[in-house]
């Protein structure tokens, strides 16, 4: 607590790293002076967990799973931005099919994780009841998930010069059936999120981020096209299957919307999205080329090429959070992976928190925090050293079942296992 | 430089880079990638420059377009770290933008670039996570706090540095084995002891 001049009283409140807004471990300090928030300070990092380390003691393959690890609603992302880095790297060229599949795949993740932020949005401003709706309808795409990959999270179809599962004719009518279920369903889902009284009240000019700011902080994704800011890497440098396809840049004023940069626009971006994922896996099912879904079957091959190979490349991609993008090097003497930088979305985006949370109130924290739909887990990465700050004391692998059996033993009360 | 003239192309910027930083770029290479059935090409221009002209370099791309910077990459690579700014250009205009990826070379024993984030505003974070991650002094940053590490993990090591500063002794099984680096104290209990 501080006193300024003119007596106005500033308080410093932190808001997290356990936070009413996220589920995931993230602190904002903020200055406020009263109601107002006049100042605010992210600090991320209480999710590090080393992933770029991990891969730089790890042979090109073995990164792959790791790889989509780093995020569990984006794991496709991050996944593809790697495959698609040391296939920069080494001169792999993925079969079309593939390429296909891949845009099918990061396009069903883009409607699962947009319904997602729906309901999160919901949740923050106390509208439970859509949450439970929105994540209700969001099992449907998470079900088609799994019958194309066999996993609901964690998909593991990328390798090296395409995929490891085809998508077949006989996958199609399902297909069909759950893109048919969102499009019936579009229509509920804007009108409680752009139509309902209540929701425009909490979301409308609040957290406003202006279309210069968005710029020169160099934002990405819903975030700043809700300002009015033409970046979608599908559209300006696209990859696999985009340049066959027809889209065009997601903004408020194409939907007779103005392009404020408030909560509002981004939401009426997220949701239009959802909408224009429908037509892209429509356009792919029916343009799906014949053919291989890998240039690269022979994995003893790969291996060795992998091994010896040597070059540096860019994996990028428009993530359902906005750009993001992965740079790896391999190198001839070094088996494992020379470096590796993963950049989420949210990385770019922290730094637009501070111009959205200025001058608006205590209340609307929450929703801001969630407005640029932030992914901790991605951006942080890392957690290295095993500490225990209080008691300065460190657990040996031991120890900590010792630990842990112990507990097990405590919440039976006695009772034989 | 004028919007009319946007989007430019591959030739036109590597014209412009070399007319612009002249005998201070050190290399300048162009690369296409095919993309898709519609044979669309990704484009990306590799640079090299001196860390005296570096700031040069990044005003020359920010005269373009106001710049986007995706993320600078460091690696460590024995006697020099190398950091690769990643900016793109011509975006918002389908199928134009490019990737300038900027590079340079900083010596072990003088680790400084000067910052950038008065040029380009979004630079903060990566910046800041340079500083930490491998030990590089980032001149006139506004901002030098650390912002991912624990608090508790020690100044003089840097996670991505394979040299003595790494922190090859501190990650291998962790669990496993009693880790064999010195635990930092913390600064609350430099104070107190100051204090007294």
């Amino acid at each position: 607590m501080s006193m300024a001049d003119d007596d106005k009283v500033t308080y410093e409140v932190p808001i997290g790293p356990i936070h009413p807004a996220l589920k995931e471990p993230f602190m904002i300090k903020f200055k406020l002076e009263g109601e107002e928030i006049v100042d605010a300070d992210p600090h991320p990092g209480m999710n590090h967990r080393g992933i770029e380390f991990m891969g730089m003691h790890r042979n090109p393959m073995k990164v792959i799973p790791l790889a989509e690890r780093t995020c569990g609603i984006c794991s496709i992302v991050h996944q593809h931005m790697y495959t698609t880095a040391v296939e920069h790297a080494v001169d792999i060229v993925p079969t079309q099919r593939a390429r296909y599949i891949r845009t099918i795949m990061m396009e069903l993740e883009r409607i699962h994780s947009h319904v997602l932020w729906a309901g999160v949005a919901a949740h923050e401003i106390g509208f439970d009841t859509h949450m439970h709706f929105t994540w209700k309808i969001r099992e449907k795409v998470m079900d088609l998930l799994e019958a194309i990959s066999g996993n609901r999270v964690n998909y593991s179809m990328w390798t090296f010069g395409g995929v490891r599962r085809d998508i077949t004719e006989d996958m199609y009518p399902k297909i069909e059936e759950t893109l048919d279920y969102y499009a019936e369903l579009y229509d509920k889902l804007e009108d409680i999120f752009l139509g309902d009284p209540s929701i425009r009240h909490r979301t409308k000019d609040i957290g406003i981020l202006t279309k210069k700011k968005a710029l020169e902080l160099c934002g990405v994704g819903p975030t700043v096209r809700g300002s009015g800011v033409k970046k979608d890497v599908r559209i300006d440098q696209p990859y696999a299957a985009y340049p066959d396809l027809e889209l065009d840049y997601v903004l408020p004023s194409r939907y007779g919307y103005e392009n404020i940069g408030d909560v509002f626009s981004k939401t009426v971006v997220r949701l239009k999205e959802i909408l224009q994922s429908i037509d892209l896996i429509e356009q792919c099912v029916e343009k799906m080329p014949e053919g291989e879904i890998t240039s690269e079957g022979n994995k003893a091959a790969l291996f060795n090429k992998l091994k010896r190979a040597s070059g540096e490349g860019i994996g990028r991609l428009e993530a359902p959070r906005g750009e993001a993008m992965h740079y790896v090097r391999l190198t001839e003497d070094n088996e494992d992976v020379d470096c590796w930088k993963i950049r989420a979305s949210t990385y770019n985006n922290l730094a637009t928190y501070a111009p959205m949370f200025m001058g608006e109130q205590i209340a609307d924290i929450p929703i801001i925090a969630a407005c640029i739909d932030p992914c901790i887990g991605c951006m942080d990465r890392a957690e290295i050293v095993n500490l225990d700050t209080g008691e300065k004391k460190k657990y040996s692998k031991d120890e900590l079942h010792e630990l842990s059996v112990q507990k097990t033993e405590d919440i039976l009360g006695g009772i034989d296992i | 430089m004028n919007s009319d003239e946007l989007p430019l192309s591959l030739e036109e910027l590597e014209e412009y880079f070399v007319a612009e930083l002249e005998d201070g770029l050190e290399s300048i290479e162009t690369e296409e990638i095919e993309k898709g059935l519609s044979k669309k090409t990704m484009k990306l221009i590799w640079m090299k420059i001196d860390r005296d002209n570096f700031r040069d370099a990044v005003k020359a791309i920010s005269e373009i377009q106001v710049p986007h910077l995706s993320v600078a990459s460091g690696s460590d690579k024995g006697d020099f770290i190398e950091l690769i700014y990643h900016f793109m250009v011509n975006y918002g205009y389908p199928e134009e933008e490019t990737a300038v990826n900027l590079k340079v070379e900083l010596p072990k024993y003088d680790l400084t670039i000067p910052t950038i984030t008065d040029i380009v505003p979004g630079a903060i974070t990566t910046e800041r996570e340079k500083q930490e991650f491998l030990g590089i002094d980032v001149k006139d940053i506004p901002d030098d706090r650390r912002m991912w590490l624990d608090e508790n993990y020690p100044d003089d090591r840097y996670p991505w540095r394979w040299d003595k500063t790494g922190m090859e002794d501190m990650s291998r099984h962790v669990h496993e084995k009693e880790q064999t680096f010195e635990e930092p104290v913390s600064e609350r209990v430099d104070k107190e002891e100051d204090g007294d």
